[in-house]
């Protein structure tokens, strides 16, 4: 069972899992990951959209200094809608609920996640919490940012941030469901011959990223619920009129949010993995230290989260303690970013659009890796704390890392999912544009940052405008890059070429099944007598 | 006795029977991680507020209903042999004596929910109750408020969880005592039972750190 | 019930039985330690014997001592992860 399969005749064959059954109630009562997989592409690319909307307002906003364009509370709750819906909307739930989804059991073997009805009810668990965020924000919205610090949160706002707050706790449980779900088809769904060691590496950042799913997301939980009852009862415990403490909210909100940057980023990290081991043709360089970094990066992720309160009063002891080990999380990203880089030494390298995207990812995630690092160092943050330094410290990480990446594996598993190519072309071009828009958005604002501008504010001293319009002028570009893919996919959908078992010449169980894939998966069981990324080195070629 | 046959009925996506067993169990055992997480966050809570307020922390502890207390925590762990009973007479086939020992599970989790909604009562009778208008017995010390209503959100949640495992056995003692449900779903009695004894292990942590350790 | 049936249920419930009066035992321990204050610092004893009541449904009751060392190794993640919440949260708390 190790050679791609061979192209056969479509009369008296089994439907792929897109066209075995149609009905509506097909879909909304699946239980194949494959149809939850998709279920969630369409529902994070909806509200990826909004939130869109939302950024283009703000930077819509900042060409003026004097904010003129929308008052301040319009514009906090712009800021605020934008952080919340990408964050849990869209960046969480992104590459582990879609491309996990559909592609953890084809990369081990199985027929399906461990319990397929769990992962149907993570979708609408996902769905019910997101809807009811966003009724809020048709009833006028929430304006604390999606941190929700106390005591502005609890006591000082006007909008409605207990059921923000609500639809956000909903969510929470969907991603425990979700990494439960992994965690269980990792350790137990295995194809005979599958050994930790011989899985994809894509696979062991899901698992790492659902460990950090299930060790973090109850705390985050148990914050917002004290948050709303706060905010309802007054219960006092962040509120130091009567005796509370506003830093404790923050301990247990960073606690989980600081572990779920790390969810957002390293799914991202599995994908380029796979990316550049298929575009370079490649075996990966160190399989088995990227295998742990992804382990270790899970882990130490969760001792890091003060670096997010470093100037908000927590002891100098503890602020010390955080940054020394904020430190040291950089040192398994670095190690994957090396392992990347030997992969692609010496490969037999095609730059197609996904690999465009690996590139681009590489570049800027050292960036917004090593802006990090700058802001983890204490005396350097007490001046750049809640400037524009740290959004674009952010956003480079999470649009130049994780949206790249997100849209790379896109792209290289489009003929898996769907059966079609999409055109590479205007891949190509959308992928340019996507980098280049990005760059313009997001490198002013580090400049910007440093001379002092804050976050947050929907005014600003007129000395900066011209770099806020030229971050400004970016984000057109940027969303011109975005609209592309969202119109040639849709489009090779009816008019793609049809796609083969395996364009990409990967390697990859995956790639072993039809494109798309049957409902459960194989024809018959794999059995894994390979290593993983078995490419033959071959010679570079010449011309 | 009459000893039913035992075992699982296999899944379509599953290769083995021992495989869906294992998986379920480690599922469970997952989910009971996120749990534990989410009522760390509560003790955390109350370590952070006794660091911060000793004097009104004890002064509060002595305030809560000690004894019903007590008592609710032998209820639990009486509960906790009921379910290993039913475990245990699941893994043997005796289906009669598994049902009772079900439902005396549920009766005594019942009868917990009784005891605490009764201490919540007196709570109010006596003005414990700090987060609602009205008088406040300790109002003297107002960082009392803080431990107090640490404790009403820690046995809230914990009681959520009760009257969510009760319901959920009542169902699954119905399912039981059908016929054949013992010769597919065994493993379903087992996989409860660890979350049964969760919650209890959960309320023999929260006793002593609210009720005892601050005296 | 018959004589056979009376002896296969004092066999499988043997050990649920040693397990509750374990558990009862302790936990009047703690309520006789609580209520009666005998020293200043009682809280440390009251809180090993918690602790040993948590081991014992841990290990007993939810039958960890037999169990793959996966389910173990899952089981005790959860405290270690407090251990790391409490640990370092406390770094601020108590160095303020």
């Amino acid at each position: 069972m190790r050679d791609p399969a061979t192209p056969h005749g479509t009369i008296g064959q089994p439907s792929d899992y897109l066209h075995a059954r149609y009905t509506l109630r097909s879909w909304f009562f699946t239980t194949d990951h494959k149809r939850i997989g998709l279920l969630y592409l369409a529902s994070i690319t909806a509200f990826f959209v909004l939130g869109a909307i939302a950024a283009g307002l703000i930077r819509l906003c900042l060409v003026v200094p004097n904010g003129q364009i929308f008052t301040n509370d319009t514009y906090n709750k712009l800021f605020t809608m934008h952080g919340v819906i990408m964050v849990w909307f869209f960046l969480i739930p992104s590459i582990p609920s879609t491309f996990g989804n559909f592609l953890l059991p084809l990369m081990i073997g199985a027929k399906d996640v461990a319990f397929p009805r769990l992962n149907l009810l993570s979708w609408y668990v996902f769905m019910t919490g997101a809807l009811f965020t966003m009724i809020t924000l048709i009833l006028g919205g929430v304006d604390t940012g999606w941190t929700f610090y106390a005591p502005f949160s609890t006591t000082y706002s006007n909008t409605y941030v207990i059921p923000a707050l609500l639809g956000v706790i909903v969510v929470g449980f969907s991603s425990i469901l979700t990494g439960l779900n992994f965690v269980v088809t990792v350790h137990k769904m295995r194809c005979p011959g599958m050994t930790w060691f011989r899985m994809p590496i894509f696979i062991w950042t899901l698992y790492a990223t659902s460990l950090i799913f299930l060790l973090g997301t109850p705390v985050i939980t148990l914050a917002l619920i004290l948050l709303v009852m706060e905010r309802a009862f007054h219960i006092g415990v962040f509120d130091p009129r009567l005796g509370g403490d506003p830093v404790l909210f923050e301990h247990l909100f960073w606690f989980y949010s600081h572990p779920a940057v790390y969810i957002m980023v390293l799914p991202g990290m599995g994908v380029i993995t796979e990316l550049v081991a298929a575009f370079a043709q490649k075996r990966v360089f160190g399989y088995k230290f990227v295998a742990y970094a992804s382990i270790g990066l899970a882990s130490i992720t969760f001792l890091v989260w003060g670096h997010h309160m470093f100037v908000n009063g927590q002891s100098q002891l503890a602020s010390t303690v955080f940054s020394f080990l904020s430190f040291a999380v950089a040192v398994p990203s670095a190690v994957k970013v090396y392992n990347w880089t030997a992969t692609i030494h010496k490969g037999n390298i095609r730059l197609d659009t996904p690999m465009l995207y690996a590139m681009g990812y590489i570049g800027l995630f050292v960036l917004g890796g090593l802006t990090g690092l700058f802001l983890a160092t204490l005396a350097v943050d007490a001046h750049l704390h809640d400037t524009y330094f740290v959004v674009a410290h952010f956003h480079y990480i999470m649009v130049g890392g994780t949206m790249l990446a997100f849209l790379g594996g896109l792209h290289y598993w489009w003929p898996k999912f769907t059966g079609r190519m999409y055109p590479e072309a205007f891949g190509r071009v959308g992928a340019f544009l996507i980098f280049i828009g990005f760059n313009v958005t997001f490198f002013p604002q580090f400049i910007l940052g440093y001379l002092g501008m804050p976050r947050r504010y929907h005014v600003y001293p007129p000395e900066f405008q011209l770099l806020n319009i030229l971050s400004s002028a970016g984000s057109t570009i940027l969303a011109v890059g975005y609209f592309f893919p969202m119109i040639y996919l849709i489009w090779s959908l009816w008019f793609g070429k049809r796609a083969p078992a395996n364009p990409w010449q990967a390697r990859g169980l995956e790639w072993t099944t039809s494109s798309p894939p049957p409902p459960h998966n194989f024809a018959v069981t794999p059995r894994v007598d390979f290593e993983p990324y078995d490419y033959a080195i071959k010679a570079r070629e010449v011309g | 006795m009459i000893a039913e046959p035992v075992g699982i009925e296999l899944v379509g996506h599953f290769a083995t029977v021992s495989q869906q067993r294992e998986a379920a169990k480690l599922g469970l055992w997952a989910w009971l991680v996120t749990e534990l997480l989410l009522f760390a966050g509560l003790f955390l809570c109350a370590l952070i507020i006794r660091i911060q307020h000793p004097a009104a922390v004890t002064l509060a502890a002595t305030h809560l209903k000690f004894w019903i207390g007590a008592a609710n925590t032998a209820v639990l762990i009486c509960s906790s042999f009921t379910m290993s009973g039913a475990i245990a007479l699941s893994r043997i086939g005796w289906r009669a004596g598994m049902l009772r020992f079900m439902l005396a599970t549920a009766g005594l989790g019942t009868l917990f929910l009784g005891l605490k909604g009764f201490e919540y009562y007196q709570d109010y009778v006596e003005h414990m109750v700090p987060f609602l208008a009205g008088p406040y017995v300790l109002a003297r010390d107002q960082a009392t408020r803080l431990f107090v209503d640490v404790y009403f959100i820690t046995t809230a949640l914990h009681g959520v969880h009760l009257i969510t495992g009760v319901s959920i056995l009542l169902v699954l003692t119905w399912q039981a005592s059908r016929p054949h449900f013992l010769a597919r779903h065994q493993n379903r009695i087992e996989v409860y039972g660890l979350y049964w004894h969760f919650i209890d292990l959960i309320w023999i942590i929260v006793f002593p750190v609210l009720y005892v350790l601050n005296r | 019930m018959t004589r056979t049936d009376w002896a296969m249920l004092r066999r499988v419930l043997r050990v649920p039985c040693i397990t509750l009066v374990a558990l009862v035992a302790l936990l009047a321990i703690n309520v006789a330690l609580g209520a009666t204050l005998p020293f200043r610092n009682v809280w440390i004893v009251e809180a090993g014997v918690a602790a040993c009541m948590v081991a014992i449904v841990l290990l007993v009751s939810m039958d960890l001592l037999d169990e793959t060392p996966l389910i173990r190794l899952f089981s005790s993640i959860g405290f270690f992860w407090l251990l790391i919440m409490f640990g370092m949260i406390l770094t601020d708390y108590l160095y303020r």
